[in-house]
């Protein structure tokens, strides 16, 4: 007898949730309908069309539009212009890696101890990384000014140079490295932070226990802190070389349409938008696509290992 | 003594990070000032002796250098403010119901549907760039508002939805349980027991994707040929280098672009500080 009124309580219950769940569900799908119907309308339909149209002749000038199977990337790769933007964007990634891990971890660790002010220096540190690409660039070009720029100014001041330079456009690697420069500018304060995080991290004894078996200042950063701080740097090695990868806004502020320092990024915009040339355009950007996954998943698989005290 | 030493040494070389840091600003501050002829004469003038502030006036169509190019850059900060700020707005209301239905509620696909938008975050510019610009010109919405304010927002959208899940997830449960229990609705507890509660962390994605609009460049490149559209960081690009307009206002609209993130980080400094390391660890 009670067990039958407990087993009707129990079925009226589920019954209530279960209708209360189907409104629920309803409920869930009008609530995320929004969402998906831009995400799948402006980015994963999008997607599925570069896919697609990396294999397709697709030329403004010359149509109409057919499947040309590999076409689009053997013109690609033996365009001289664009082999060239491959090897820029080669020096980019390594520059802007490595110099944001340098200037990151060094900055981390100099920010790493307490001091008066150290609220305002972070938000000074933080700056350029809220400012945009192409804002920096143009401010760096005024600096880079082959006839009234302050680099000029300083450098001949100080004996290094006798006349003014042209700084970007002429010698590939100084025009790649100086382009390259004004993002790491922006990219530091992010791996600074990240590394700051990491060292937040660190407990106390560690370092008392190394002061303690008498390391010196070098042993205790090469044995303790840059492994400890593995992670923090991982994560900031990625973004480096994803943001790298993609260089586009500094490029075109202080090195236009010229191939001296043309980016992936630079070259897909002048093919497809200056060119025309858009089957070229979606093979260079689906190229670019599948490196930047791969590389930034690889990366993050070899040098991302848990820590643990 | 050693330790005096290493303390100067320490003080040094974060003056030299400060100095890295803000040389650059300031020095497009400084030229903001000068007069056209002191910003082209040797030796550089370091510090203004005397600012000037035509070439702020320009940019507003006012004072002695005022001309249609300078006043062309006035134009493209309203450009630039509407489409930030429309895009935000899109992309709160959006995103914010979205993240309320997968943090809080149940249904069958939820999973699916939820790693399908944040699997989005990973994809690069390139692979949505040139397909958008044909969708939008296939639309008629190159040249539009709403052309940029659609394709900002469909790439903010899967970052803020991620902040505010984590937002509505870290809030106590136990006050919405408390109002459906007094016989609130869904949408009514929503409404009106979360959303004023999750205040704080709605502001942190408006500011974060206000910023994100305003340094957005190859989009509204591609999506405006015209200057009815075109954004500051637009138009700043397609000044450098051509002699329509002197550097001087180039610089003064470019501390103009500046000011708004840095006024932004100063002001959220810390908030800003556990956002960039939350946001980029997890």
């Amino acid at each position: 007898m009670s067990q039958s009124v407990i087993s009707r309580r129990r079925r009226s219950l589920a019954a209530s949730t279960h209708r209360r769940s189907r409104r629920s569900e309803a409920m869930g799908y009008a609530m995320v309908a929004p969402l998906l119907i831009f995400i799948l309308a402006l980015a994963l339909y999008p997607t599925v069309l570069t896919t697609i149209d990396a294999f397709m002749h697709i030329d403004a000038l010359t149509p109409p539009n057919h499947f040309v199977g590999f076409g689009n990337f053997t013109a690609i790769f033996s365009n001289p212009e664009i082999r060239q933007s491959f090897e820029n964007t080669g020096w980019y990634v390594v520059f802007g890696v490595g110099l944001t891990l340098v200037l990151g971890t060094t900055f981390g660790l100099l920010l790493q101890r307490r001091f008066r002010g150290r609220g305002i220096v972070l938000a000074i540190v933080i700056l350029p990384w809220a400012l945009p690409g192409v804002v920096e660039g143009v401010i760096w070009s005024w600096i880079y000014d082959p006839t009234f720029g302050v680099l000029n100014s300083v450098l001949k001041s100080l004996h290094l140079i006798s006349q003014y330079q042209l700084f970007i456009g002429t010698r590939q690697i100084e025009s790649i490295l100086l382009t390259s420069l004004v993002q790491v500018w922006q990219i530091t304060p992010l791996a600074t932070l990240l590394v700051l995080a990491s060292l937040q991290s660190i407990p106390g004894e560690v370092y008392e226990a190394a002061r303690v078996d008498g390391a010196s200042w070098w042993q205790v950063i090469r044995r303790i802190t840059l492994p400890l701080i593995r992670p923090g740097l991982a994560i900031a090695t990625v973004e480096a070389l994803v943001l790298s990868l993609n260089i586009f806004d500094q490029v075109y502020v202080l090195n236009s349409g010229a191939t001296t320092a043309s980016s992936l990024m630079s070259e897909t915009y002048f093919t497809t938008f200056q060119g025309l040339n858009f089957g070229q355009g979606y093979a260079l950007s689906l190229l670019a696509t599948v490196v930047t996954v791969v590389l930034s998943l690889g990366a993050l698989k070899i040098l991302y290992r848990k820590v643990t005290f | 003594m050693r330790r005096r030493i290493a303390a100067w040494a320490r003080r040094a070389a974060i003056g030299l990070v400060i100095a890295w840091s803000l040389f650059p600003v300031y020095w497009a501050l400084n030229t903001s000032f000068m007069t056209n002829s002191e910003a082209q004469s040797a030796p550089t003038h370091f510090l203004v002796t005397r600012p000037i502030f035509s070439n702020y006036q320009a940019i507003f169509g006012a004072g002695p250098q005022a001309s249609a190019a300078a006043g062309g850059i006035g134009r493209s900060l309203v450009n630039i403010i509407i489409e930030s700020g429309g895009a935000t707005l899109l992309t709160l209301v959006i995103a914010i119901v979205g993240a309320y239905a997968f943090a809080r509620l149940r249904f069958r696909l939820k999973n699916l549907l939820f790693y399908t938008v944040l699997a989005t975050l990973t994809l690069p510019v390139y692979a949505t760039l040139i397909p958008l610009y044909r969708i939008m010109s296939e639309l008629g919405l190159v040249n539009t508002y709403l052309g940029i304010i659609f394709v900002y927002a469909s790439g903010f959208m899967p970052l803020a939805m991620w902040i505010m899940y984590n937002v509505f997830l870290a809030l106590p449960p136990s006050i919405e349980e408390a109002a459906v229990i007094d016989g609130a609705s869904m949408l009514q507890t929503f409404y009106r027991i979360a959303l004023p509660i999750a205040k704080p962390g709605i502001a942190a994605t408006a500011i974060i994707t206000f910023l994100l609009g305003w340094g957005q460049f190859i989009f509204p490149l591609v999506l405006s040929s015209t200057s009815s559209t075109q954004p500051l960081t637009v138009v700043l690009a397609s000044l450098v280098g051509r002699h329509v307009v002197p550097y001087t206002i180039i610089n003064a609209a470019a501390i103009i672009a500046i000011a708004v993130p840095a006024v932004l980080v100063f002001l959220l400094n810390r908030w800003i500080v556990e956002g960039i390391i939350a946001g980029s660890v997890k």
